[in-house]
């Protein structure tokens, strides 16, 4: 075969595997860069968390420290973790109760929203997209009135003489979950309606016929069918949960969730009282704001380690059921 | 005939009764949640709020003196003034949001493509959904000691650099110099924001059949006249969604939350922090509503 071709076939297919190698090697830098943009963050904080908490201001290191030394872990570690352990295990448990609460309810609102007609089904489609669209800070300060003299229809203050005060109560953020008004929860109850559009009705008929009532077909044949959809708002969800300092640091702010814990030890405002805790606890009488930023650095490389199990766990239900996960319309 | 009729009639109304208690939740939430805030934050925002001797509190009505109030005397937290926080937020928000989604459509193109390592490839560009949250966003970024690797290792990725370069081996003004390589060096933020649309993107860029790309390649279109004529108009509609859900991040990411609740509780003028909260909502619906108009003209014009 090979003997067959002519010179200017030669020609063109080497110009054809030049032309490839380049674009290939044009491809790869700019994966390369884009994956460079995206953990440069990530990476710069390295030389700062592992240096010498003293030497941080040292003019000789730029990336690789002289003294190294794990120090603003510990300090780190100590400084967010008020009960140990028992403080992030508290966290991620909150965090995926609450995340399975916001799936199974958004699950139901979204079936019922893209399968059910009933009248006004698509005034609360239009409700749902409203109240994605209103920042929730514009009723943060009534929501808190609101949740400060909690009420349904005078029933507590008939029978206790009372308003509940649910402020700084865990119940007042399951509340929210439960009601499909937890953080971004109306994104959830749009992706599981998309999703729920593009199943076949044979599927439900066939339930049907063979007697399954409503909440069996629900249960039985659809949700099971949803694995995309409820992955993807599971994965969502949970990381939302997990960094939230919204809802938790307004309407629960000594619950003890990492996330509100961690924007309130490491404000700059505390930053006196956290280097004088350092002082104290490790006789460095030399910590300065270097020290500061290491340690808060070194708090958040912690705080990720969860999300980033769950993250790399999850990806590849994620990525693997992406283009029928109802995310697109 | 007619007790098959009755018995699917019942089935009917069966349904929509189930349907309605699917529902009921979020009807629920929606009036506790929602609806009744929004009319208290208006009914709030119109008067004077003050605690009365039972504890309880008590309201006068005022007409638009909070609003009049907002704007002329009262200050932000940073002692700005109201106008100023807000047309800055809105101009970040608007420069931001477009880079941000042209971002994330080039990276889905990207992580779309067939290659070796593809999937470690899509960890990473999926990580902004984990490295871009807010408070992660804060804590990485956010120095108070001065960032010690920018400045010391500065050089290839300074901004005084590029800039030097470009003036000197370029005829581009320097103003246009400077917006782009102040956006470049913004480059990690935007990204770091771009994750959930880009997972949008590439579920849309999946979605499309592969036929129109087999039609496309057998008439000899170029990559750069199929991504214009298949790719693009196929996802407009996402699009569409990406550009709406892209605003809504980036008003929910702004400081007005604080400057409420600096108002209502810390400065106990409820009704001037009301009255900020409606003029927020008013902002970001009008927004909203522009772009929707805006975007439902293009999205036609690609349908047709």
């Amino acid at each position: 075969m090979k003997a067959e071709l002519s010179k200017e076939v030669k020609i063109y297919l080497r110009h054809k595997k030049q032309k490839r190698f380049i674009e290939n090697v044009f491809f790869f830098c700019l994966i390369a860069g884009m994956c460079f943009a995206i953990l440069y963050p990530v990476i710069k904080l390295f030389p700062t968390v592992l240096c010498d908490l003293e030497d941080l201001g040292n003019p000789d290191v730029i990336w690789i420290p002289i003294k190294k030394s794990v120090l603003s872990f510990t300090a780190a570690w100590r400084l967010m973790m008020k009960n140990g352990w028992m403080t992030m295990g508290y966290t991620i448990g909150y965090s995926a109760i609450i995340m399975l609460v916001e799936v199974f309810i958004s699950a139901m609102i979204g079936f019922a929203l893209a399968r059910v007609k009933f009248k006004g089904s698509n005034v609360i489609f239009f409700l749902v997209i409203l109240v994605f669209l209103v920042p929730p800070q514009a009723l943060l300060l009534s929501q808190y009135i609101h949740f400060k003299n909690f009420d349904i229809l005078g029933i507590f203050q008939m029978f206790t003489g009372d308003t509940l005060d649910l402020i700084d109560k865990p119940v007042t953020l399951f509340l929210l979950g439960l009601t499909g008004f937890g953080v971004n929860q109306s994104l959830y109850i749009f992706i599981f309606r998309q999703f729920f559009k593009n199943i076949p009705k044979e599927l439900e008929e066939a339930a049907m016929i063979d007697g399954c009532g409503f909440n069996k077909t629900y249960f039985k044949i659809m949700l099971p069918n949803a694995k995309p959809a409820i992955s993807t708002v599971a994965v969502l969800g949970f990381v939302w949960n997990y960094g939230d300092t919204y809802y938790t640091g307004y309407f629960n702010p000594g619950g003890g969730y990492l996330s509100y814990i961690l924007q309130t030890v490491f404000d700059s405002a505390n930053k006196e009282y956290t280097l004088n805790a350092l002082k104290v606890w490790y006789k460095l009488p030399l910590v300065n704001d270097f020290s500061f930023d290491a340690v808060k650095q070194a708090s958040i490389l912690i705080y990720l380690i969860p999300l980033l199990i769950v993250y790399f766990i999850a990806q590849h239900w994620l990525v693997e059921n992406l283009e029928n996960s109802g995310i697109v319309g | 005939m007619a007790r098959l009729k009755k018995r699917k009639l019942k089935y009917r109304t069966a349904r929509s009764l189930f349907g309605v208690l699917y529902v009921l939740p979020f009807l629920i939430g929606f009036l506790m949640f929602f609806a009744v805030p929004l009319v208290n934050t208006i009914i709030y925002s119109f008067s004077n709020v003050g605690v009365s001797d039972q504890g309880g509190m008590t309201l006068s009505f005022t007409g638009f003196t909070n609003y009049i109030n907002l704007f002329t005397t009262e200050v932000s937290t940073t002692s700005a003034t109201i106008a100023r926080v807000l047309t800055e937020e809105n101009s970040t928000i608007l420069t931001n949001a477009p880079i941000i989604i042209v971002f994330s459509l080039f990276l889905a193109l990207l992580a779309n493509r067939k290659f070796k390592g593809r999937a470690a490839v899509r960890v990473i560009f999926f990580l902004p959904i984990v490295l871009g949250l807010e408070i992660v966003m804060q804590m990485m970024t956010e120095n108070t000691g001065g960032d010690l690797v920018a400045t010391r290792g500065n050089g290839i990725f300074s901004q005084g650099i590029a800039n030097y370069l470009l003036m000197r081996y370029t005829d581009l003004s320097v103003s246009v110099i400077d917006t782009v390589t102040s956006f470049v060096d913004n480059i990690f933020e935007l990204i770091s924001q771009a994750g959930v649309q880009t997972l949008i993107y590439l579920a849309g860029l999946q979605s499309i059949s592969p036929s129109l790309y087999e039609v496309a390649k057998i008439e000899g279109a170029t990559g750069y006249e199929t991504f214009w004529k298949v790719t693009f108009p196929s996802i407009a509609n996402i699009t569409f969604f990406v550009a709406i859900y892209t605003l809504v991040d980036l008003f929910l990411r702004s400081s007005i939350a604080e400057e409420v609740y600096n108002f209502a509780f810390i400065k106990s003028k409820i009704g001037v922090g009301s009255a900020l909260s409606v003029v927020y909502m008013l902002n970001v619906l009008i927004m909203l509503l522009i772009l929707l108009l805006l975007l439902r003209r293009m999205v036609k014009k690609n349908e047709s």
